[in-house]
């Protein structure tokens, strides 16, 4: 009885944050869900697609009864087994994203509340209604103001508490729980990067409800080094946004060239088309040791611990502008303008400064300052050749390179006068200096890397944030049915096999008319080559959220417009209710939406929680090689899965025996593996015959160009009936299908997981 | 534990239990003969050459036929496969083989019950030690093996982390000709 009266009062208090009382729709069955919640959604998901565990170590290391040994069924001393281990480093990882870019909204959030008052209202122009769907699908709130952000932003801080205290020693004894808490906050996650867009769009007035944002500047070859040089660094706007505000107060916008790394460039270059992209993370310990920037600015994530100092190498001045990273240096935030100033010039002395407007100040008067004393050359051929000399091939390089090649190779080779190889070696570093230190005989690579950096210059598209609900109701139809093959998202970091595989990806998918949309370092990489015609991404096809459009939405946080797209069209399209209707949601993209991430270079722990909410949501992710270092993936057993789901019209259980989507989280080695996998998994058991055809097509004419002759090994299973054969693979397809003792089968009408298994949800929720 | 360290040190740190390393492939021949159902999966890496212009494929070709192993291809390797003569017996990526593989139910490739003995070839060095990481860990029921030319501590048994190319394609001569003895 004590225990219904508190879920009582608990549910009180949440129709009272979210205002309840206003009818904007009824109030569904999760709102503000804790850790149970959707737990019965989860192990549905997990029961198809279980996770699949790669231990990095063998050991736990986590609490002082260890190190303990994991390996042959062995137990740790609290009880916790290799799988569960893996579990928890896996929700640790999340809960690190996850927090990152909700204290990144709520930094912001403070800045802007600050500034303009809790009251301030949200409105992303007159092409969005629906401003927020995942704050109104988790929490089931509307958000109006700037306030009610922070609402979104004060129930993610609650659950990422609960979460981190299930990671304690001794406590969660299931590998499958810490998957359920681990998708909870990968879903938290999407609320936390929703609250901090939508908060930077409201207050920095970003483009909205527009699709045709500005071309800007991309490259290091974009950067007029003549001009004082401000880096800004990291991924929070609030201090690059009030450099700029300063250079315009102070009419100085052309005569200091401001240029950012990761997404805080991307930010810029939504509050100013002037400012430029150096580049993503992997371009930018090159760009820092070049020494082209007069003044470094930090904010924070993906940073570098080692900025000040290597800052100091460069001869660049650098102030850590956020509490995240303030790298034991002087806080100045209190400190006379013009005495900071002073010791910077004088002195050389690196500062904390953590008032953005203060900071923008010494920024620019500093790089006003020591511009014109300092030397700013790009290290010629004749220079690299003879420091290259130094290199015996000794191979120490390579023992220590994270993408496994041997850049003295390339370094021998440039001692010969010959660049062919180590331009091609560029294309695969992800810039994290390691060979450097390691190298016996101190060759400084990256320096003689300098000569293969490109100075070209490309152009990226600033970041749009949302899909517009117009667009949404375009393309709805022909998504949900198949007609457009897929929506297919390159998110995340620079941690490529190979830069040149993004734009590569995204050229080939355009091309075929699928919807490509692009955030964070992989809307840079696209954007970092050139066709025949010259030609980048973003000049070669149209920047609407169409068939053959190429959207860049902008920095990490705006991820969150990826997947709200997809609840979008469940709720503008199909009209299902999304108020605290989670299930709903991400059962209808689960079925009915043929969408797939590629997160082709992701390392950070952010990328994991991000992938990780889209999987919860119903969004498989393909992952690149690398990523098989973050211990989980979530993968179906083909055939041998559960395939069965409710057939909602009928009300009757159906064994499709189609994986679709195949996998949830699934890692590539290559590139050509890749692009039949993406095709692959954006197809949808909803699919009409004509689009089934469609995506079929795609899934085997990518098959027969990049892996081999003939057709894929498991297309049978992805044939429901003739119809759905591609007519120029009739012949062929039919063959091969008789060959394999195929049986057609039905299409179910309304497929959904919703009554295969315990949930509130009734199975009417999902008609529309 | 073994004292080696592998050529690409990102995978160094396994903790207690890493691969024998086995230099003479006299013995690694017997160890594949010993095996009642070998694997084989062949990766990417298998698609360069050797300078006198050798596809590397080939030497994975021709240990399966001296061995009579199945060839599991992933990736986009089927292609070169087929156009030296050869189908795969199946094809599957590395994670969804790894993921049949850890199975013990699982049927294997030949229908004939799940593989005792797995030998990676051609994947590359990171991939394929989280690879076998999951197999070491997961699946008791089989070894593990590589043919690579590094050492990968998560297998069972591994080449050392050969300095010269032409060391290692010795190697492989010679153990595909163990294989064939006896035949």
């Amino acid at each position: 009885m004590a225990k219904v009266k508190e879920l009582a009062r608990k549910l009180e208090e949440i129709h009272k944050k979210i205002r309840a009382e206003i009818p904007w729709e009824l109030v569904g069955p999760t709102p503000m869900p804790g850790i149970p919640d959707l737990r019965q959604w989860d192990m549905r998901l997990l029961k198809t697609y279980a996770p699949f565990y790669s231990p990095f170590c063998d050991l736990c290391c986590f609490c002082t009864y260890g190190k303990c040994d994991l390996t042959e069924s062995r137990r740790g001393a609290c009880g916790i087994d290799i799988a569960t281990q893996q579990a928890r480093f896996v929700l640790l990882a999340c809960l690190v994203g996850c927090s990152a870019h909700a204290a990144h909204g709520a930094h912001v959030l403070e800045h802007l509340l600050e500034k303009y008052g809790p009251d301030k209202k949200i409105d992303l122009g007159g092409s969005i209604s629906i401003e927020a769907p995942h704050i109104r699908t988790v929490l089931g709130l509307k958000p109006e103001t700037l306030g009610d952000l922070q609402v979104a932003l004060e129930y993610v801080f609650n659950e990422v508490s609960h979460l981190l205290d299930s990671c304690h020693t001794g406590q969660e004894g299931s590998a499958l729980d810490y998957e359920s808490k681990a998708l909870h906050a990968g879903m938290l996650d999407h609320v936390g990067m929703e609250a901090a867009d939508i908060a930077q769009i409201v207050g920095f007035s970003y483009p909205t409800s527009v699709a045709d944002t500005p071309l800007v500047e991309l490259g290091w070859g974009a950067i007029d080094k003549n001009k004082p040089v401000i880096l800004v660094w990291g991924h929070n706007p609030v201090t690059s946004t009030a450099v700029i505000d300063y250079l315009r107060e102070h009419n100085l916008e052309d005569k200091v060239e401001v240029c950012g790394l990761c997404c805080t460039a991307l930010e810029t270059t939504r509050y100013s088309d002037k400012a430029k992209i150096v580049g993503p993370l992997s371009r930018a310990l090159f760009f820092v040791r070049a020494g082209i920037a007069d003044v470094i600015m930090t904010d924070e994530q993906c940073i570098r611990t080692d900025t000040p100092q290597e800052a100091a190498k460069a001869g660049s001045a650098m102030i850590a502008c956020l509490d995240k990273a303030m790298y034991g240096l002087e806080n100045a935030t209190d400190m006379d303008t013009d005495e900071i100033i002073r010791r910077m010039i004088d002195n050389g002395e690196q500062f904390a400064i953590l008032d953005s407007a203060k900071a923008a100040e010494v920024a620019v008067r500093v790089a006003i300052e020591i511009a014109p004393r300092r030397r700013k050359e790009w290290l010629t051929e004749e220079r690299a050749i003879e420091l290259a000399k130094k290199c015996t091939n000794c191979g120490m390089c390579e023992q220590v390179c994270p993408n496994l090649f041997n850049i003295g190779d390339g370094i021998t080779e440039v001692a010969k006068g010959k660049f062919d190889l180590i331009r091609q070696q560029f294309l695969y570093c992800i810039g994290c200096g390691k060979c450097e230190q390691e190298c016996p005989n101190k060759v400084p690579i990256f320096k003689i890397m300098q000569t293969a950096a490109s100075m070209e210059k490309w152009k990226c598209r600033a970041g749009r944030g949302p899909i517009m609900d117009t667009e949404i109701r375009n393309v709805g139809a022909p998504i949900t049915l198949g007609t457009i093959p897929g929506v297919v998202a390159f998110v995340g970091c620079s941690n490529f096999p190979d830069i040149d595989d993004v734009a590569a990806m995204v050229d080939e998918f355009a091309k075929r008319k699928y919807i490509v949309v692009l955030s964070g370092c992989s809307a840079m990489a696209a954007g970092m080559k050139k066709d025949q015609d010259g030609l980048t991404v973003y000049e070669k096809y149209p920047p609407n959220f169409d068939m053959g459009g190429v959207v860049n939405v902008g920095s990490c946080v705006a991820n969150s417009h990826i997947t709200g797209a997809a609840i979008k069209i469940a709720n503008i399209f199909a009209a299902l209710p999304l108020r605290a209707n989670y299930e709903v949601m991400a059962d209808y993209v689960l079925n009915r939406v043929g969408a797939c991430g590629v997160a082709w270079g992701a390392y950070s722990l952010k990328a994991a929680c991000i992938a990780t909410g889209c999987n919860r949501l119903g969004i498989p992710v393909v992952l690149g090689p690398h990523s098989s270092k973050y211990r989980r993936l979530y993968l179906s057993r083909k055939e041998e899965g559960d395939w069965r789901v409710m057939d909602a019209r009928k009300k009757q259980i159906v064994d499709t025996k189609e994986p679709a989507p195949e996998h949830l989280a699934y890692v590539c080695e290559t590139k050509e593996k890749a692009m039949p996998m993406i095709a692959k998994l954006c197809i949808r058991r909803n699919d009409t015959p004509q689009g089934r055809a469609i995506k079929l097509n795609h899934y085997i004419s990518l098959y027969k160009k990049y892996i081999a002759p003939g057709l894929p090994e498991d297309l049978h299973l992805f044939v429901r009936r003739d119809a759905d054969i591609p007519l120029v693979y009739k012949k062929e397809v039919r063959e091969h299908l008789q060959k394999m003792g195929w049986q057609p089968r039905e299409p179910v009408g309304l497929p959904t997981l919703i009554g295969t298994y315990p949930s509130k949800v009734p199975i009417d929720a999902v008609i529309h | 534990m073994s004292a080696v360290i592998p050529r690409h040190r990102v995978n160094v740190l396994t903790g207690i239990k890493a691969a024998r390393l086995i230099e003479d492939p006299a013995e690694y021949a017997d160890l594949i003969k010993k095996a009642k159902r070998p694997l084989l999966v062949v990766g990417p890496l298998l698609l360069a050459s050797t300078p006198d212009g050798k596809v590397l494929m080939q030497y994975a070709l021709d240990i399966a036929k001296a061995g009579n192993i199945p060839i599991c291809a992933t990736a986009q390797t089927r292609g070169k496969m087929v156009e030296l003569g050869v189908q795969p017996d199946c094809v599957y990526d590395v994670v969804e083989i790894v993921n049949a593989l850890k199975d013990p139910n699982w049927r294997g490739v030949k229908k004939e019950g799940n593989h005792d003995l797995v030998m990676f070839f051609g994947i590359r060095s990171d991939l394929g030690n989280q690879g076998l990481s999951t197999l070491k860990h997961f699946a008791p029921h089989l070894k593990t093996m590589t043919l690579c030319k590094h050492y990968f501590p998560h297998a069972s048994y591994s080449l050392p982390n050969f300095r010269r190319d032409a060391k290692w394609l010795e190697f492989l001569d010679a153990l595909i000709a163990n294989l064939k003895k006896g035949e």
